[in-house]
């Protein structure tokens, strides 16, 4: 399809003056600015000895958030594997244990399964999350010696959150709650 | 003309070669260095305190990388054109003056009764004196480096085409055009200067340069004695520089054209090219290639301290002691440190200047510093026909550089950027720019 | 002619009694609608179909002035009806001359809309935000409706009354009771369609629910259909509880292959693995409705014990084999059968297969010898015909809504036909069970290995080369030299007779186990034929060579679909 005529922006060259043509202070002006660069301050970070300071918005290992109680937050709808585009997540569900049952908790992932090497960090599984249970931490360093090592599973995530939280890095950012019977807290009223 | 002596002159070589690969080796240093500082970066630090054996981590790199000889080349032309490049490369090196030097005497006019005596006292003086120079006493020096600087243009073109690939080809043709094209106005810049000098030996070049004082110029005479007046004497040293301004500017751009460095890089141009003529190469062949620009860039540097900026003299301080040792070492140093400037001078330059586009590069060549160099030229010969003082060529080549400068803003555009005229196309066909017809 | 009007469209009705939801829907318009349900009696109680209705006469148009129940409208010649949708009405037809005085007041079509849009909300006042953890949620009509026709937000500030979860309910289903809207779908059913009456509402008002009685849980055969009456996901079975989020699962209209009846059904199906059986409206086999037995009748499918890769015994152990060492081996052991004793040589078709499977197995068996008998497969029947409803006490009454028949294969019919038009009489099991047999092929396809076990006699003489293909251990298998694996109802693609001599075709749902290839695949393969196994190109063949099929025939079968339309 040809470019449409509107859409096309027609630019003339700058005329060049003398100042411009000779060419030398321009030149010379360049080289004030590189030279002024050499001996600004440097923004290289060496890395194994200085650590980066990801943002909180960074999208790494992920983890599975812990309620209150400290049980898995997940209720194992299945919003993040579906949401996932790489189909990394494998989630199977059954009916919670019979104590949590009397907090509104009736389901629970059996088992969670995350493969961080197919995983492409996009974030979606921590949007699509209705209670916030997985959440993309700043570990960024993620290494292992074997394929199974980076299959993450449930008590692997959980961990990841103890450790994280622990270390203050990432806090819990998103507080949505369980979800259970009506559970929903009415709004204030104004 | 000293005595030829091969184990000397087979030091000297070795010394020679080791101490050029030696700079060129921290050159690549200094060019990461600076290019890191510019861009805020820090740069290479971790091999040894400060990355100062980075050269050698990358040395040693290069001869352990896997040799890859692809199949489709024309193996002779391959194998042979690392060699031709460096080869030719080294070869300039051998009359470069890189220390003290003593000019061959002047003939000595048989009218006067001791001539031959004291030609024969001059002879021994010669003689015994040593030169810091591989082939000393060569009348021709500077044609001999241009002869070989044109060789060096094989090394890339065999390269290019033995490579049987299009990206190197197309180097290896951009290089070709390049070389050529500014092989003119680098020796055409530089004729001023043997007219003046009257020799196209470097060190007679040297010599004139450091006693430039002791010529019958009125002017300069004058400033000289006003200078002594002050209480600044300036060692009798008139570089040609003072004179000759623009020629060492279009002598500076020509040999970064010649050496392919940027903005002239356009042989090698990797965005557009992937590597340019060396895309096929890999291992040490690829090293001997990349050393063969910085051999280029040293040569260069030398050249220039050597025909405007007075090689070994510096104002007096090259002859404050009277020890002949000293004074060598002394000489070598302020030539070497000359030199070392300039280098540095060019990667400041390569790391602040864009590239030029091939026709820009080419315009510049042919429509600019070629007449500039036939001006200057013309007028050299002015000055020397009508024995007007030197400082007049200054001025000239002052006027020359501000004159080109109005002729570009008053043309259309500039002349090494020719103004293109947008063109509206008729609707229906592609949007497009063309060249407007001039 | 009476003709309807829906939103100006005109639909004639002939003599046919209809509500006002019905006729929308000739007309092309979705009414949504909870509690209505057409084989359940009208109540009225959701409140969802609200519509606006009028008269047609003397070319004025009558509107009453206020929204009425679609369902529980009857409608005539001249009415006309007005949905909240009237606004994506047919502009093209010519408006009709409505009451001025009607649509000053509110454009047409408004009332009903925000009628609905109030009901749902209304709906939705006790409901929970639970639906990440519904299994509902994805085909909740609460969802649907809440999206195309509610309001966006609650005006709700108090605390939703949450009513504990009723696990006890039955062994088969749990009722999440804060879900429920009360539509009372599974009270009606229980009541009319099943007769046993289970279910109750309890409570008034706010605090309606639905119970059991105590000491009588719902179980009666038919119970599993309140999960698919269900419009939300208060009702759900506990057998598919929390499997899979019903958006994976890849629906395939199936027939059922548990009994002779024949229903028509959905089965619902993820990665290869049968995950729920649900009832597909067909009036000419079933109705609405299906059984328990053929809704949790699926799990022979995924069970651990079938047979998964052809086994040859060898020393007296069942090794695995290869097909491609095997087919050629099973024909040149039945070559020489036939050679030696055409007479003693039989292949059973079991009443399992598809009509399609018997027919080319048949054929290739004839091929070999016309002498070699092909026999009808053992027929399971387990009691009498069940019919319901029921009254309380158990016992059936008229008019009867559903039978599950006694006899528990799909296909005897279809098989009968087969064997009819092959040797012109139908050989059965038992006549030749205690023969002494020269070589036997057995083709079994059995979910329920009690059934075949029960039916095969004690004192049977196993064959001197019995092939038996089947889909779980029994005692045949057991006695043979090579078991074939056998493929289920759900994965092949075929066509089974029911008792009424309906014939239905329905498609594959899932793909059988790697190394197991289907009857239709392996008869083909005996017969040495080259190409991909098409079952419709069978289909015609079978159409062609037995007049009983003829419908099946491919024009025939575009002549009925059109006819249905």
């Amino acid at each position: 399809m040809p470019i449409a005529e509107s859409e096309v922006t027609w630019v003339q060259e700058t005329k060049l003056g003398l100042w411009e043509q000779l060419y030398i202070p321009a030149l010379i002006d360049g080289l004030k600015t590189t030279l002024g660069h050499m001996v600004s301050r440097k923004v290289t970070e060496q890395y194994p000895e200085q650590e980066p300071k990801m943002p909180l918005n960074y999208r790494g290992v992920h983890r599975l958030n812990r309620d209150a109680a400290g049980r898995v937050k997940c209720v194992a709808c299945y919003m993040c594997a579906t949401a996932c585009p790489a189909h990394c997540i494998d989630i199977v569900a059954a009916p919670a244990p019979a104590e949590w049952q009397k907090d509104g908790r009736e389901k629970y992932p059996e088992t969670f399964v995350i493969d961080e090497l197919r995983c492409i960090y996009c974030g979606m599984c921590e949007e699509a999350c209705p209670v916030d249970a997985i959440e993309l931490t700043t570990l960024y360093d993620l290494t292992g010696f074997s394929r199974e090592q980076m299959v993450f599973d449930k008590e692997k995530l959980l961990s990841v959150f103890d450790t994280t939280t622990k270390a203050g890095t990432d806090p819990v950012r998103t507080q949505a709650g369980p979800l259970g019977a009506a559970s929903e807290v009415p709004p204030e009223v104004k | 003309m000293p005595t030829f002596d091969l184990t000397i002159t087979a030091i000297v070589i070795v010394g020679l070669i080791g101490g050029i690969l030696g700079v060129c080796g921290y050159l690549t240093l200094g060019e990461r260095k600076i290019s890191a500082w510019m861009q805020d970066r820090v740069g290479p630090n971790r091999v040894g305190p400060g990355g100062l054996l980075q050269p050698l981590a990358d040395g040693g790199k290069f001869f352990l990388k896997e040799e890859v000889i692809p199949d489709h080349v024309d193996r002779i032309f391959y194998l042979l054109a690392p060699a031709v490049a460096v080869g030719t490369a080294l070869m300039a090196l051998a009359v470069v003056p890189f220390g003290a030097t003593i000019p061959p005497p002047e003939p000595v006019p048989i009218t006067t009764p001791d001539a031959v005596a004291t030609f024969e006292v001059q002879q021994k003086a010669y003689s015994e004196s040593f030169n810091f120079v591989l082939a000393p006493g060569l009348d021709i020096g500077v044609l001999y480096i241009f002869a070989l600087g044109s060789l060096a243009v094989y090394g890339v073109i065999l390269a290019g085409w033995s490579a049987n690939n299009k990206y190197s080809l197309l180097g290896s043709l951009r290089s070709s055009a390049q070389i050529v094209s500014y092989e003119i106005p680098l020796g055409m810049s530089v004729l001023g200067v043997f007219i003046l000098v009257g020799s196209l030996n470097p060190e007679k070049i040297i010599a004139w340069q450091a006693t430039a004082g002791g010529t019958p110029d009125p002017v300069l005479g004058s400033v000289t004695a006003w200078l002594r007046g002050i209480g600044l004497a300036i060692g009798d040293n008139w570089w040609i520089v003072l004179f000759q301004p623009l020629a060492m500017l279009l002598f500076l751009a020509s040999s970064y054209a010649e050496s392919s460095r940027l903005p002239f890089d356009l042989p090698e141009a990797e965005q557009e090219l992937v590597g340019g003529y060396h895309t096929e190469y890999s291992s040490l062949k690829l090293g001997l290639m990349l050393l063969t620009e910085y051999i280029h860039l040293v040569a260069s540097s030398f050249m220039v301290a050597v025909l405007f900026l007075g090689g070994w003299s510096l104002f007096g301080l090259e002859s404050i002691s009277s020890n002949a040792i000293v004074a060598a070492v002394l000489k070598l140093l302020i030539l070497c440190g000359k030199m070392v400037g300039l280098c540095v001078f060019a990667q400041l330059v390569r790391w602040t200047i864009p590239r030029f586009r091939f026709d820009q590069l080419m315009n510049l060549a042919w429509k600019v510093m070629i007449p500039l160099a036939l001006l200057n030229l013309l007028a050299v010969i002015f000055v020397k026909q009508f024995g007007w003082s030197l400082i007049v060529l200054t001025g000239v080549n002052l006027l020359l550089f501000v004159g080109a400068g109005v002729l570009g803003a008053r043309t259309r555009g500039s002349i090494t950027n020719p103004k293109r005229a947008v063109k509206k196309m008729p609707p229906g066909l592609p949007a497009g720019v063309t060249y407007a017809g001039r | 002619m009476p003709t309807v009007y829906v939103n100006d469209k005109p639909v004639e009705i002939g003599t046919k009694r209809l509500n006002c939801v019905q006729v929308a829907e000739l007309a092309g318009v979705f009414v949504p609608h909870y509690c209505w349900h057409e084989a359940l009696s009208v109540v009225a109680s959701c409140r969802m179909c609200l519509v606006e209705v009028g008269d047609l006469k003397d070319g004025k148009v009558t509107m009453q002035s206020k929204v009425l129940p679609g369902c529980q409208t009857p409608v005539k010649d001249g009415t006309v009806i007005v949905t909240g949708e009237y606004d994506k009405r047919d502009k093209s037809l010519p408006v009709l001359p409505y009451d001025p005085g009607y649509t000053k007041i509110a454009p047409l079509g408004d009332r009903a809309k925000k009628s609905q849009a109030d009901t749902l909300e209304g709906l939705l006042i006790n409901h929970p935000l639970d639906c990440p953890v519904c299994d509902k949620a994805g085909e909740c009509k609460l969802q649907d409706f809440s999206y195309k026709y509610g309001r966006s937000e609650s005006r709700m500030v108090d605390v939703k009354n949450t009513p504990p979860n009723k696990p006890q309910l039955s062994s088969k289903i749990t009722l999440f009771t804060d879900r429920c809207i009360m539509c009372t779908r599974c009270v009606r059913f229980t009541r009319e369609i099943s007769g046993t009456a289970e279910l109750y509402v309890s409570g008034r008002g706010h605090h309606e629910e639905i119970d059991v009685f105590p000491g009588r849980p719902l179980e009666n055969k038919l119970a599993g259909n309140v999960v698919d009456l269900c419009p939300v996901g208060a009702l759900g079975s506990k057998d598919f509880l929390y499997k899979q989020r019903v958006w994976y699962l890849k629906t395939v209209d199936g027939v059922c292959n548990r009994c002779s009846t024949g229903c028509s059904t959905y089965v619902d199906a993820n990665k290869d693995i049968v995950y729920r059986i649900r009832g597909r409206h067909n009036p000419q086999a079933q109705g609405h409705f299906i059984c328990d037995e053929g809704r949790y009748g699926y799990h022979h499918a995924n069970s651990g014990e079938r047979f998964v890769r052809p086994m040859l015994k060898t020393e007296g152990k069942f090794k695995p084999a290869v097909w491609s060492s095997l087919l050629p081996q099973l024909k040149q052991e039945f070559g020489d059968a036939v050679k030696t004793n055409a007479r003693g040589t039989v292949a059973v078709l079991s009443p399992f297969l598809t009509v399609e499977e018997a027919f080319l197995l048949g054929a290739y068996f004839k091929s070999l010898s016309n002498d070699v008998r092909l026999v009808m497969g053992p027929v399971p029947v387990i009691g009498e015909n069940d019919t319901y409803p029921k009254n309380t006490r158990g016992e059936s009454v008229e008019p009867v809504q559903f039978t599950i028949r006694g006899e528990k294969a799909p296909n005897r019919i279809g098989v009968e036909a087969v064997l009819n038009q092959l040797q012109g009489e139908v050989i059965a099991f038992t006549s030749i069970a205690k023969e002494s047999l020269f070589a036997m092929w057995f083709s079994g396809g059995y979910p329920d290995k009690s059934h075949l076990d029960a039916l095969v006699p004690t004192d049977w003489k196993t064959p001197a080369l019995l092939v038996a293909q089947d889909l779980l251990p029994t005692i045949i298998t057991a006695s043979a030299q090579y078991i074939l694996p056998a493929t289920t109802g759900f994965e092949k693609d075929g066509t089974f007779v029911n008792h009424a001599n309906y014939m239905q075709t329905f498609g594959r749902a899932a793909r059988p186990p790697q190394e197991a290839r289907t009857e239709l695949q392996l008869a083909f393969d005996l017969l040495g034929r080259k190409g991909l196994v098409q079952p419709d190109a069978i289909r015609k063949e079978l159409a062609k060579a037995v007049p009983f099929f003829g419908a099946l025939a491919p024009e025939t079968r575009i002549a009925l679909e059109t006819a249905q339309v």
